[in-house]
């Protein structure tokens, strides 16, 4: 039973990996946060099952799509109000932030309705192992996640670009002396976060039935794994993740499963209050 | 028709009175709160439970008390950090408040509801008929939560938090204890969000979880950028305006016959996103803007002159 949690566990931390990963890289680079990460999720989630039961394509390219979806989705709200606020202080554009998450959800309801719906995919029996059930899904998600880890940790390593994202993160002025844009960063920023975000809709639409309110439920989560790991740390977005995954599900043993969610906030109170720095960050929470 | 615009008037006052204390909190203290719909339904609540038992004036005084403690509390362990952990932190709150109502059956009826709350001067109101009384009894209590917040936004303590937001650290060093003051406007804010929601509570006489979504919170930001942040005044009109576009856009139902309910809705509060965006690009002043005393104003005549 525990270990069959903690495997659960594991596998839901991957799937929150990715988008806290986006949430703490639009921390770094463009310094506030994002409270549309939740919708933009749902956004790629119903790309994604427009093209799979819609259209008929298979989920590799519903997938492709769930990800272009979203990074044009994240580009427009960069055109056209983060960037025109962005001297107005963090607290406005977290203001607006929640604005543009509650124009992309319901623009998804306007479409789509409040139904719950769920991709096309044929159903298969779970593998045992040592007696966890392990679903066909869960190892869907786990080998896309990471992947999808390792190629981001490539990126902002090793690539002239990871670097300059590195840079403008660190010291936006100092990188413009130096003749990194902060502009074409910050859009190539939201193309990467879009993508990230788009291929967490699928994996959560793969996970459980897609709603507009699927990304809304992963919110709270997202948060306590980016603030876990210390915002704007990428390592300790993921391993902040995989706590709090671990943490709700094994969060059963003790508290009726209606409260999982109670996880996280407690787990968030508890670090501003003992840790406010996050696991990782450097960056102090604390005025 | 009359009956309609009675209905908008007790809307507007709710709404009123929920964008009153963000104001407080957001608007002049710059404390950023997005589980407001959390304190609402604290004071929903406990009104609904109280009222048949202590009577409708104690079970709003009681749901005003504990939607204040409760933000205190939540302003102690987290008001330290800086907006961006405040934000989350509250948000989590309404959620968990949403979870326990849904959860505990046994004192809220989960997702039942909870029916015939007495509302204030009933016997009155059956007496002349309609919602006259009620809406008198609404626009009164708007009114004195009105003033009360217009001679704090006016009084040294108004100052102090003003000052707070546009500069935390010179407020500070000015040897203001800068903690205490923000716990103290999130907790004033949290007993009119507790009254607000009392007066929700008395108004349709029967609550349940689905009244309390993430858009009251949505809404109450809406009243305040269209109004002006930290402008009581302003706020009042925002909250008009907003509910002459919600409701507005009721009508489009008549007149589009391709839209149903579920979109419909969806409209509406895609046009409160939207509206925040763009407010806040366009007009981040707002409606009628705070206004800005300079230090001179504060002297009398005969002192400037001299």
């Amino acid at each position: 039973m525990a270990a069959q949690l903690f495997f659960n566990g594991l596998v839901t931390g991957l799937l929150l990996a990715l988008p806290a990963l986006a949430l703490t890289l639009v921390f770094g680079v463009l310094k506030f946060a994002n409270f549309a990460v939740g919708a933009m999720l749902t956004l790629g989630s119903f790309a994604a099952w427009v093209a799979n039961v819609q259209l008929g394509m298979p989920m590799t390219a519903a997938a492709a799509i769930a990800a272009v979806t979203v990074a044009g989705a994240g580009l427009l709200a960069d055109q056209f109000a983060f960037e025109r606020l962005r001297r107005r202080g963090s607290i406005t554009l977290l203001v607006a932030s929640m604005g543009v998450s509650l124009m992309i959800e319901n623009v998804c309801r306007f479409f789509f309705g409040n139904a719950s719906r769920g991709f096309d995919v044929a159903l298969s029996r779970p593998i045992r192992w040592e007696g966890i059930r392990i679903n066909q899904e869960q190892i869907t998600i786990a080998i896309t996640v990471v992947v999808c880890l390792v190629a981001v940790d490539v990126l902002l390593r090793f690539t002239p670009l990871g670097r300059a994202m590195r840079a403008v993160a660190d010291n936006a002025s100092l990188a413009a002396v130096r003749g990194v844009e902060r502009r074409t960063i910050a859009r190539l920023t939201w193309v990467l976060v879009g993508a990230l975000l788009g291929l967490a809709g699928v994996l959560a639409g793969l996970d459980r039935s897609i709603d507009p309110l699927i990304g809304w439920n992963y919110q709270i989560a997202i948060f306590a794994a980016a603030i876990l790991g210390g915002l704007g740390s990428p390592i300790g977005a993921v391993l902040g993740a995989l706590t709090i995954g671990v943490a709700e599900e094994m969060s059963a043993l003790v508290i009726p499963t209606n409260y999982r969610q109670v996880v996280s906030f407690a787990v968030i109170l508890a670090l501003l209050l003992f840790r406010a720095n996050g696991l990782l960050g450097a960056k102090a929470a604390r005025k | 028709m009359i009956a309609y615009l009675v209905t908008i008037a007790i809307l507007v006052s709710i709404a009123a009175l929920v964008g009153l204390a963000l104001n407080l909190q957001w608007g002049q203290a710059g404390l950023v709160n997005f589980g407001v719909v959390g304190f609402v339904a604290i004071g929903a609540y406990a009104t609904a439970l109280l009222a048949p038992q202590i009577g409708w004036f104690p079970a709003m005084l009681v749901a005003g008390a504990l939607s204040a403690i409760l933000s205190a509390g939540l302003a102690l362990l987290s008001i330290r950090l800086e907006e961006n952990y405040l934000a989350i932190v509250t948000i989590g709150f309404g959620e968990v408040v949403r979870l326990v109502i849904l959860n505990e059956g046994w004192l809220t009826r989960g997702a039942l509801g909870i029916a015939d709350i007495p509302r204030p001067f009933a016997s009155l109101g059956q007496a002349i008929g309609g919602d006259t009384v009620f809406i008198v009894f609404a626009l009164a209590l708007v009114a004195v939560v009105f003033a009360l917040l217009e001679c704090m936004a006016r009084s040294p303590f108004g100052r102090v938090l003003r000052a707070i937001r546009d500069d935390a650290t010179v407020t500070a060093a000015l040897g203001k204890n800068v903690f205490a003051l923000r716990v103290r406007a999130f907790a004033v804010g949290g007993a009119v969000m507790g009254i607000a929601g009392a007066l929700h509570a008395f108004y349709l006489t029967y609550i349940d979880p689905s009244q309390f979504t993430p858009i009251v919170t949505a809404y109450a930001f809406m009243a305040v950028i269209a109004g002006g942040r930290g402008s009581n005044f302003g706020l009042l009109i925002g909250a008009c305006s907003i509910m002459a576009l919600l409701e507005g856009t009721r009508f489009l139902k008549d007149f589009v016959t391709v839209i149903d309910g579920v979109q419909l809705s969806a409209l509406r509060l895609g046009l409160i996103g939207a509206g925040i965006v763009l407010l806040l690009i366009l007009r981040p002043q707002g409606l009628a803007p705070e206004p800005k005393r300079r230090a001179a104003d504060l002297l009398s005549n005969d002192e400037r002159a001299a």
